[in-house]
């Protein structure tokens, strides 16, 4: 099993809290697993891009094109890594918008990547807890069962890194985003080659 | 005997392995991306109950000195840790070190930053390395970098000579899962050889991450039947098994970052590719797509390749061209005090000389306070030449300074002292945000904390700076600004006068991030709906990551989600419809409009 996930948002937001939930997950899935913390320049506000891959990798780098999972923990930093999807990948996108410029839509189509809109920021607003639409969006992701990223193997996850007074909204919030993506119609990913 | 696993970074891994091979003393210096391994000591010291002494140590010379103190004569097993500008400021020491002077043993970690990603340039800690005949490792993952910490150690305890682990941001902070051993279990067998691929046609040598990176391009291409991999970890001195693998192959294709160094001590120009002939870009990080052209074009020249050579979608580019994507440079955070001071600095003359420093406050350039950045501690020295050089003809105009609080206890005491010494008349705005804020908040010598948590004698600035000889000295809150703004005028003012003195103003206000959040006391609520008319100066002279122009509204856009509600934006709108303050931004509109 392969995947080369791309996590990539803005500094400040949880982006580098959902790929170690990631790249813990596959590990205690019994898989190899290496991650790229990528914080260069990291602030309040910036890019940030961390990348995962599972699997028998040796560089936690992921080329153009390759990637399998893109997670957008904000639109604008979508559009900013889109060159590393490949063909037939998936992305999940936190935005309010319902749908992406025409021009996108086109292009996803073209290139068969499945792709998913979630207002992650509203539904963590919705449960009082702003800063955690990272699990409302890593819930959406939950809802495509890719494993080993299933929904129990990320909420146990997450019950070993949040701390115990967040946890219950955290978990509520990640409900509600698993909930989100399975109303859109969450469809079945086919399983990467061996 | 294993006891677990854990997922680190790079950094924690170096710890781990320094840890389990019975580190006593440990110093350091933080800077990206080198400044988790201290913490990383601490963190495993404590799960292991061991005694190691920890500190951050003011500078790198220090760090360095304390390490080798301990090591030389002592015989403690010691190690310190720095950036590779921080290997700079440890030279004199480290050259000397370098002779079999030690009793114990001493590792010295130097975490390289090709791109450069947050350094002021690239620099290659191996080269200097092999320069002065220094033992270097290279390790190509988290994992790797565990085991060789523990080996290096042990290596250099043995044979009494100090060795240096070399790592780049991409192995100090990347993640995986690695074997915690007990103290002094690990067994370690260093992977370095022919490894991987097969043929002899092309050989391709490669060190640290490149390795990792060439690894996964070559599996990517399907060409491990064609082409051989020789990975190296112990660069310097390197070993006859490479000169060998040299020697057995056609052609040779090196790939390491950032100068040439296996490259050098190959030679053989006809057989070589790598930068000496350009088939390895100059400078710049290595990436997977550099790789992945790059194996394409050798592979392809010498009719070795396969597979149908990648070629990218540019319909993706083209897709993407009419969409607006908001442009995120670095920027000071939201609510940053010292955007305030930047602010305050640039507002009373756009046109004067601004020298900068090292760290987060290099990022004023973009609000116009910054003009220069050289190495820690040339705000000041190099305010003090910027005097000279107008004072020769008999001027004085406004020179603006400005240093961390960090930045100035690692190097600007001395440059201050030489100042006073020597006459120099600018002013020096000490931004002091009582930590090191751009490299994940490390306690300072004035914040009274230890890197074990422990509370210590604290060092005030200001009673350095007047220790020092510096007779105008003002401490402001920088959310102040007409205060901050009045401080600037007088300063220059004293700058006038008979004492032919520099004057410095402390800043303070602590960094946000320390803080947490919002801030509290917000003099003004921002009403940029109903009172902004559009003219963007505010995004030139305050430059903030929570503003953003919306060309539909024509008005300035507030991003609530990072916005801390500090409400300083308010001084930098020219028009400021509720009529506190300043009002006039010279030069500011002029800038901000397109």
């Amino acid at each position: 099993m392969k995947h080369e996930i791309i996590c990539a948002g803005i500094g400040g937001r949880g982006v580098l809290l959902a790929s170690t939930i990631l790249i813990e997950a596959a590990i205690t899935s019994g898989l190899k697993a290496v991650a790229s913390d990528e914080y260069g320049m990291s602030q309040r506000g910036g890019s940030v891009v961390s990348l995962v891959k599972v699997g028998d990798f040796a560089s936690p780098f992921i080329g153009r094109e390759n990637g399998d999972i893109l997670l957008a923990f904000e639109e604008s930093e979508f559009y900013r890594t889109l060159f590393f999807l490949k063909k037939g990948g998936l992305a999940l996108i936190n935005t309010r918008a319902k749908g992406l410029p025409s021009s996108v839509d086109a292009l996803l189509k073209k290139r068969g990547i499945v792709c998913r809109l979630v207002d992650a920021d509203g539904i963590a607003r919705d449960e009082g807890m702003f800063q955690s639409a990272n699990m409302a969006l890593l819930g959406s992701f939950a809802s495509f069962g890719i494993a080993p990223f299933t929904r129990e193997v990320l909420e146990n996850t997450i019950r070993s890194r949040v701390p115990e007074k967040f946890l219950a909204k955290n978990l509520a919030v990640f409900a509600k985003g698993f909930e989100a993506a399975g109303g859109q119609g969450a469809v079945k990913i086919p399983q990467q080659g061996v | 005997m294993q006891s677990r696993e854990e997922v680190v970074i790079g950094n924690q891994a170096i710890a781990r392995g320094l840890v389990e091979a019975g580190l006593e003393i440990a110093a350091a210096y933080p800077g990206t991306p080198s400044s988790e391994i201290l913490p990383g000591v601490v963190y495993f010291k404590k799960m292991e109950d061991v005694k190691i002494h920890t500190e951050w140590s003011t500078n790198e010379l220090c760090a360095f000195e304390v390490a080798f103190g301990a090591a030389a004569y002592s015989g403690a097993r010691a190690a310190c840790f720095m950036k590779q500008v921080g290997l700079n400021v440890a030279f004199p020491a480290l050259l000397r070190s370098r002779e079999k002077t030690i009793e114990g043993g001493l590792v010295i970690v130097s975490c390289d930053d090709p791109g450069p990603q947050s350094s002021q340039t690239e620099q290659d800690t191996r080269l200097i390395a092999t320069l002065f005949g220094i033992p270097v490792f290279d390790p190509a993952s988290p994992t790797e970098a565990a085991d060789v910490a523990y080996y290096a150690l042990n290596w250099s305890f043995e044979n009494k000579v100090p060795v240096i682990i070399r790592s780049t941001h991409r192995v100090s902070h990347a993640r995986e899962s690695i074997s915690l051993y007990s103290p002094g279990a690990r067994k370690v067998s260093l992977q370095e050889g022919h490894l991987a691929g097969t043929g002899g046609k092309l050989g391709i040598v490669a060190s640290g991450m490149s390795y990792s990176l060439v690894y996964d391009v070559i599996e990517e291409l399907g060409a491990a039947d064609v082409v051989s991999i020789y990975k190296v970890l112990k660069v310097y001195p390197s070993s006859e098994a490479l000169s060998d693998f040299v020697r057995s192959m056609e052609r040779v294709l090196v790939v390491e970052e950032t100068d040439q160094v296996i490259e050098a001590l190959i030679g053989d120009h006809k057989k070589v590719m790598g930068r000496s002939d350009g088939t390895v870009p100059s400078s710049g990080e290595i990436t997977y797509d550099i790789v992945r052209d790059m194996l394409s074009g050798v592979l392809g020249r010498l009719g070795l390749g396969r597979k149908d050579l990648f070629a990218p979608d540019g319909t993706i580019e083209e897709a993407l061209s009419d969409v607006a994507v908001i442009p995120r440079p670095p920027k000071l955070c939201p609510g940053c005090p010292h955007r305030a001071s930047f602010f305050a600095m640039q507002y009373l003359w756009p046109d004067a000389i601004y020298p900068g420093d090292i760290g987060c406050y290099t990022l004023g350039i973009s609000q116009g306070a910054v003009d220069t950045c050289l190495d820690m501690g040339a705000g000041v020295t190099m305010a003090e030449g910027f005097y000279d050089a107008f004072n020769q003809d008999g001027k004085l105009v406004p020179i603006l300074a400005s240093v961390g609080d960090s930045t100035f206890l690692h190097a600007c005491l001395a440059p201050l002292y030489d100042a006073v010494k020597n006459r120099k008349r600018f002013i020096l705005v000490l931004m002091d945000n009582s930590t090191t804020a751009m490299t994940g908040m490390q306690p300072t010598p004035q914040t009274g904390v230890t890197v074990d948590g422990v509370k210590t004698r604290s060092v005030a600035i200001e009673d350095i700076v007047t220790g020092l000889g510096v007779k105008y000295l003002k401490i402001v809150d920088p959310y102040d600004v007409p205060l901050m703004i009045g401080t600037i005028r007088e300063a220059f003012d004293y700058l006038k006068g008979d004492e032919m003195l520099p004057a410095v103003i402390i800043a303070r206000r602590q960094c946000l991030l320390l803080t947490k959040g919002a801030v509290k006391e917000a003099a003004y609520p921002v009403d940029i709906e109903s009172d902004c008319v559009g003219c963007k100066s505010c995004l030139a002279t305050f430059d903030c990551p929570a503003m953003s122009f919306d060309e539909d509204a024509k008005k300035i856009r507030i991003d609530d989600s990072i916005c801390t509600n500090c409400g300083i934006c308010y001084y930098a709108c020219p028009v400021q419809v509720k009529g506190k303050a300043l009002r006039k931004l010279k030069g500011a509109v002029k800038q901000g409009a397109k």
